[in-house]
């Protein structure tokens, strides 16, 4: 419980910091701040929308550590501001909106390449050195090498433009309405797979070769060969002995990957046109839409810490040295 | 005299390099009688453990047991049995104590669940029959059957090590093998459970097969002794009889490098 | 030096250092492998690759070979100065953290867990996106400012375990100053640790480089693989059939990445024997099958 507490202290800290970096940024750019920020709208802003605008980031006649606390305050009661492509589209709404297709679309790649890739570490580990082992080294280098942007074009061509087996973007046929249909959910599916494909291409080999190496690095230890010695099955001891303990340094090496599997995503999404997070905040980029830019890192930070807590919470059930006595 | 319980034949076992081998154990032959305490000293890395893991057939490549090698477990060769018939031979006929007490047990098993799987896998039994014998096992190491439900690292040191004992009485085995088992704990702790094994074995009728490099200890303990040296088995004898009147050079040579405090009082005694 | 002797006998190295160094080469004598310009029209738009334009032409009529071999000195220099700075930073911080210990160790270890925990890419996308159309130095500085956190991690970790060596306690009883040693007795023995880190970094560099620059955050008057990707994307070379105009620049970019990663697979490989999977294991198996001996 205490070691949770920590990890949410924490948590809170380093969202308080990605909040800082937004604030500060506009600030030491040279140049009026204001007018950095919200150049794109041009002439279009009425006084009073922008007034509003500059409120919530702390753009008020008061000294910096006041402006400070006035957008900190902002970012805690949820106002993210409004975009000003989309004027008057709340930031957090925009962004809403697009995260449920980007957590949808990462949470089961995630567990799909982790399960997969776990898999493909434990048997390489307990196959060492046979052709399957360097099958499982090879893709690990090649995904841990090869960008997501170039597997996605070349998934993308193959796929979508040269055998036209799947859609080429979107998340579902536009012509359809959105709903609990089984068309919709079929078309969602549809168009999802060549996304969810480059998503698990580009993230097993990494999870597979993790797993290799903390096999390899347990087989030696004393309960692994009791565990063979008390006459147990081979699969007994792979799963029960080896697996299972050297889940737990995979597992933490999860939280730091899912930095580059969210990274990964939006790449992912600008390439097949899909409109999660990462669309959208490529046309916030292309129209120099700061508040959905800035908005956007608070709420890549907040999914972030968020799965990283989920991974704490499943090493204290994984690891029983951690749960209380 | 009756049939020994371990007879190693000939034992040679190598360490394959990629160009050139490393020869752990030379040729070695020995046997243990049933009920017996054996016990084998030599520096580390004198091939001593390497014997050890070979009768359960516990290597794992690169290590190689050449042609020619024989182990024998009341009468039966160990290095014959197919896949099936050496999972059921280890632990049933030959368990094994490890070097290291803090981490021979599973740690993300509680105790329970490791004598259980030992128990199923050998024997038809259900989970409460396994939690009776378990808890049974465990009176014999003084330890409470709460104790059952714990996780590895809520027990000390020397627990642990009782706990390991109690798994590898489950079957009643003929033959203990335990490498180096006291080298983790403290003094106090060590005696303890040689003696307690001492008793045991008297009660249960297996045969020890001890690994140290604690001569005293050893000269101790043990019914006869082996010496070996860099993969050779050089002297084998009578406890006592190895020790008043060594004939190997390298024998002697262990006995005069032998700590005074044990040895100084062994001495006095023999002189006497 | 033994790691780079080591390495030459190891054959994922041998591969990946003989597709860099070509690609090196490549970059260095660009000027002479082609006659034309990478920034001038020389061809009609989207002309398929020919024996007059190897690889093709672009929408706008360049010639793509021409940029795709000039574009490697751009990926090559931002990879190699980023992943420098990266490593260098990481190094630094990481063997003060786990030399120097107590509250020094605990601000840069707080300040590198903080960094891990917000995500990189977002975060490279607010400041290109505030620094406006970034050159390749200005993104090559702000990967360099803002990756290091890894790097001080593994550092620090191995540092810890290598303070505890005898060298380095019989060093301090000498009363040698703290840098001579963190300099001269513990940074020798990290060199696999650093190899590790700085290829990974230059990995880094090379995709986040052209994953910004095709994202529009660089400067589109570059020659390099990620405005290449961008400009290709934009003039939508998939859905008109001009797949060489995508597809050279994804390939050199893959290409480049795996030569590094074999290196990087190989040093780790040499500096955790436990992980190699050599000759002996072979020599052993034929052994069992040959019926001289077993398990």
């Amino acid at each position: 419980m205490a070691f949770l507490l920590r990890r949410l202290a924490f948590y809170l800290a380093a969202f308080l910091a990605a909040a800082t970096i937004n604030f500060f940024l506009p600030r030491i750019m040279p140049g009026d701040p204001i007018q950095i920020m919200f150049a794109s709208a041009g002439s279009e802003l009425s006084l009073e929308n922008l007034n509003a605008l500059k409120l919530t980031f702390g753009f008020i006649d008061a000294p910096l550590h006041e402006q400070y606390f006035s957008y900190l305050k902002s970012v805690f009661t949820g106002d993210l501001g409004r975009s000003i492509k989309y004027f008057p589209l709340p930031v957090t709404e925009l962004l809403g909106r697009a995260l449920v297709w980007t957590l949808g679309l990462v949470g089961i790649a995630t567990l799909l390449s982790f399960t997969l890739g776990t898999f493909m570490g434990v048997m390489a580990a307990w196959r060492r050195g046979t052709r399957f082992d360097s099958i499982v080294s090879l893709s690990a280098i090649f995904s841990s090498s090869v960008p997501a942007v170039v597997i996605s074009l070349i998934v993308l061509f193959v796929f979508g433009y040269t055998l036209r087996w799947f859609p080429n973007g979107y998340a579902a046929d536009p012509m359809l309405d959105p709903g609990f249909t089984w068309d919709y959910i079929r078309s969602v599916l549809y168009h999802g797979t060549l996304p969810l494909l480059t998503l698990v291409i580009a993230l097993s080999g990494g999870f597979a070769v993790t797993m290799r190496n903390n096999m390899i690095n347990l087989l030696g230890e004393d309960y692994i060969v009791m565990g063979r010695a008390k006459g147990l099955s081979d699969k007994n001891v792979m799963l029960w002995y080896a697996a299972r303990n050297a889940l737990l340094p995979t597992v933490s090496s999860l939280a730091i990957a899912i930095g580059t599997i969210l990274s990964g995503s939006l790449i992912i999404e600008v390439v097949f046109n899909y409109p999660g997070l990462g669309n959208t905040l490529y046309q916030a980029i292309l129209a120099r839409d700061y508040p959905v830019i800035q908005g956007q890192l608070l709420i890549m930070t907040a999914a972030m810490l968020v799965s990283n807590f989920v991974v704490d919470l499943s090493y204290v059930l994984l690891d029983p040295r951690l749960k209380k006595a | 005299m009756t049939n020994p319980v371990l007879s190693v034949r000939n034992l040679v076992i190598d360490y394959i390099g990629a160009e050139t081998d490393f020869h752990a154990v030379k040729g070695v032959s020995f046997d243990i009688q049933p009920g017996e305490l054996f016990g084998l000293a030599g520096e580390s890395g004198c091939g001593k453990s390497t014997i050890a893991f070979a009768v359960s057939r516990l290597h794992r490549p690169p290590a190689l047991i050449r042609k020619g090698s024989e182990i024998l477990v009341d009468g039966r060769d160990v290095l014959t049995l197919d896949d099936d018939a050496l999972r059921a031979f280890r632990w049933r006929e030959v368990a094994m104590v490890f070097q290291s007490a803090m981490n021979s047990l599973n740690p993300v098993l509680t105790i329970e669940e490791q004598f259980y799987d030992v128990l199923r896998t050998h024997t038809q039994t259900t989970r409460e029959a396994a939690r009776a014998r378990a808890a049974e096992l465990l009176k014999l190491v003084d330890i409470s059957p709460d104790r059952l439900s714990a996780y590895p690292h809520q027990c000390s040191g020397g627990m642990r090590q009782r706990i390991v004992i109690a798994i590898c009485l489950a079957l009643n085995p003929k033959l203990l093998i335990m490498d180096e088992p006291t080298t983790a704990l403290d003094v106090v702790v060590q005696r303890e459970i040689l003696q307690r094994i001492d008793t045991l074995r008297k009660q249960l009728g297996f045969a020890v097969l001890f690994i140290t490099h604690d001569l005293s200890l050893m000269v101790q303990v043990s019914d006869r002794i082996g010496i070996m040296l860099e993969g050779h088995l050089v002297e084998v004898n009578d406890a006592q009889t190895i020790y008043h009147s060594p004939q190997h050079d390298y024998t002697k040579r262990l006995w005069a490098s032998m700590p005074k405090l044990h040895g100084a009082q062994i001495v006095r005694e023999a002189t006497s | 030096m033994p790691l780079i002797r080591q390495l030459l006998h190891n054959k994922k190295a041998l591969v990946g250092l003989t597709i860099l160094t070509l690609i090196v080469l490549i970059a260095i004598f660009a000027p002479l492998l082609t006659e034309y310009s990478p920034v001038r029209r020389v061809g009609r738009p989207h002309q398929p690759p020919s024996w007059e334009h190897w690889l093709g032409t672009t929408r706008l009529g360049h010639d793509v070979f021409s940029r795709l071999i000039h574009g490697a000195r751009v990926s090559l220099a931002v990879g190699f100065g980023a992943g420098l700075l990266i490593t260098v930073i990481g190094t630094i911080l990481g063997i003060i953290a786990g030399y120097k210990g107590g509250w020094i160790d605990e601000v840069i270890n707080f300040f590198t867990n903080m960094v891990l925990v917000i995500p990189n890419l977002p975060l490279l996308l607010v400041l290109a996106a505030f620094i406006g159309q970034a050159s390749p130095l200005v993104i090559a500085i702000i990967l360099g400012l803002t990756s290091w956190a890894w790097g001080v991690r593994v550092t620090r970790s191995e540092t810890l375990s290598i303070r505890q060596r005898d060298y380095v306690k019989s060093a301090e009883m000498l009363g040698e100053p703290s840098w001579r040693i963190m300099a001269f007795e513990i940074f020798p023995n990290l060199i696999s640790i650093v190899g590790i880190n700085f290829i990974g970094s230059v990995i880094f560099a090379v995709i986040a480089e052209a994953t910004l620059e095709f994202l529009g955050l660089g400067d589109p008057n570059t020659v390099s693989w990620g405005i290449m990707l961008y400009n290709a994307q934009n003039a939508s070379a998939l859905s008109v059939g001009a797949w060489w105009d995508l597809l050279s620049p994804c390939l050199a970019l893959a290409l480049l990445g795996l030569s590094l990663a074999l290196i990087n697979f190989a040093i780790d490989e040499i500096a955790n024997p436990r992980l190699r999977t050599g000759g002996m294991l072979n020599r052993w198996t034929r052994l069992v099958h040959a019926g001289e001996g077993k398990l």
